[in-house]
């Protein structure tokens, strides 16, 4: 039982830090700038965009879940406020349509969306390379959020088909924590990458006159450059991310 | 694959009559012992649970959706923490090169019977909740009104969409769309299925940004509801109990330890 005391503690700070950081968002008003009518007609579109693409994904039996489309979108061209707000809002929802087990996992979705919209705040949502940057640090923090929950409330193994990974990792003779950081960070990137270049394609495909409506409209604004020179990088991004990965898990999971 | 449902069952019960505060506070006082400061007790949180799935005469659908979405989870989960979860000396089976420890399948237990009361007691709410209720009740309790339009129209876009998907999906195949052959013909065919979807959808937002401008929704004013949702002082009375029920429960859990 000692275990739950622990993470009663870690996510008790989590929520102070989180009431905090929104109290000085209110009060200096940079909530209330992002949440115009359009931001708020846009999120139920997000929602519905990210569960219903999650469903041809399935169809489609691919090895990635795409569920998060919507959800980086919003935090693009709403802000990181916005994109948090439509993360968890679509895991309620899901929670409440598809499986009440989607609940708990609503602060994951929620820094997705914060992320992406941090990310796009700094100008990394501009050309395909950033855009995979963009999709790495939002699997990180996917990893870094996820993996408490996993273990707090999943005992670490949930029915999910990475389990296989946490438990080949468990009987390889890791610790709990590790395995399941390291099986999230095996999964999550791949995920990521590809939805925040999905969600990269669908604004470069709106008008500019649609998305300046938007509150962060300008974080979308593509820059126009040659596209095999940028490929070549976003390549050479993504491999030097995975061996930065691969690199660093072991010393971190190593306790 | 189906999106157009919610859980809701149209029954008249004691539970369906409560107000959805009350339900909400029933939930939780469910899941903060469970979880937080009384995790031993979880297993026993079955009891009240059925209790509470025959007072609100939703056993059949409530059996039904254990069946389909729990039971599959949690067998998985308890099989798998029970073999693989480190830890414990008392070994109770071998299998090969796997040992079940009565301390990993201890520990799996209670982590199952804790995801069991939690998805049980949020399937009954919304068994017995209709979402629409539960969002007007509480945005008259003082929920910023826009969170109510999200939830609310959210859940009837997604069937409309749902539609659209299904119709661009049969369009697209029968254009010869490949959408069963290899991976590399399954991922390329995401792009013509996503595209239209996404933004067809989108250039609706617009329109209906200026719709719903129109009918005053930043607007300040309280606003009157057509549909009153009664909040009896039963309910009032149920909601002070079980908000003192879940504080005896975090002093238990401080004067145990």
């Amino acid at each position: 039982m000692e275990v739950i005391s622990q993470n009663a503690v870690y996510f008790a700070v989590v929520a102070v830090i989180m009431i905090l950081l929104f109290a000085w968002a209110y009060f200096t008003k940079r909530i209330q700038k992002d949440f115009i009518t359009m931001t708020w007609v846009l999120i139920p579109v997000a929602i519905a965009i990210n569960l219903t693409i999650g469903q041809i994904v399935l169809v489609l039996k691919l090895p990635v879940y795409l569920d998060s489309i919507g959800t980086v979108l919003v935090g693009v061209i709403c802000g990181p406020w916005a994109g948090a707000l439509t993360g968890a809002l679509s895991n309620i929802i899901a929670g409440i349509i598809l499986d009440p087990g989607w609940f708990p996992w609503f602060p994951v979705a929620a820094a997705i969306g914060a992320t992406a919209g941090v990310m796009a705040n700094i100008g990394y949502f501009k050309n395909w390379w950033k855009v995979v940057v963009t999709g790495f640090v939002i699997a990180v923090v996917a990893t870094v959020v996820g993996t408490p929950i996993s273990i707090a409330i999943f005992g670490g193994i949930s029915a999910s088909g990475s389990s296989i990974i946490t438990a080949f990792l468990l009987e390889t003779g890791r610790s709990l924590v590790g395995a399941v950081l390291t099986t999230n960070f095996i999964a999550e990137p791949l995920d990521k990458i590809a939805t925040s270049l999905l969600a990269f394609a669908i604004i470069d495909g709106l008008s500019a006159r649609y998305l300046s409506r938007f509150p962060r409209g300008e974080n979308a604004a593509v820059e126009k450059g040659q596209k095999q020179t940028q490929m070549i990088i976003a390549l050479v991004v993504v491999v030097l991310l995975i061996l930065f990965g691969i690199f660093i898990l072991p010393s971190l999971t190593a306790g | 694959m189906n999106l157009n449902r919610s859980f809701f069952v149209p029954v008249n019960s004691p539970l369906h009559n409560l107000n959805p505060l009350t339900k909400l506070a029933l939930v939780f006082s469910m899941i903060l012992p469970a979880f937080l400061s009384l995790p031993q007790l979880a297993p026993f949180l079955a009891i009240p649970i059925l209790i509470a799935v025959f007072i609100g005469r939703v056993q059949k659908q409530y059996f039904n959706l254990l069946l389909k979405l729990v039971l599959p989870t949690i067998l998985f989960m308890f099989v798998m923490q029970s073999l693989f979860l480190p830890g414990g000396e008392t070994v109770i089976l071998n299998l090969g090169i796997f040992d079940v420890t009565r301390e990993s399948m201890q520990s799996a237990f209670y982590t199952v019977s804790r995801i069991f009361v939690m998805i049980s007691s949020f399937a009954i709410l919304l068994l017995t909740t209709h979402p629409s209720e539960l969002m007007s009740d509480l945005t008259r309790r003082g929920l910023p009104g826009q969170f109510a339009y999200v939830i609310i129209s959210t859940l009837q876009i997604l069937p409309q969409m749902q539609a659209k998907a299904q119709t661009i999906i049969a369009a697209q195949r029968s254009r010869g769309l490949d959408t069963e052959s290899s991976f590399r013909k399954r991922i390329g065919s995401l792009v013509p299925l996503v595209g239209p979807l996404v933004f067809g959808s989108l250039v609706e937002v617009e329109e209906r940004a200026i719709a719903i401008e129109a009918r005053g929704f930043t607007s300040k004013r309280i606003k009157t509801s057509l549909h009153e949702i009664p909040d009896p002082a039963f309910d009032k009375i149920l909601r002070g109990i079980l908000v003192i029920l879940v504080i005896a429960s975090f002093v238990l859990n401080l004067w145990l330890s």
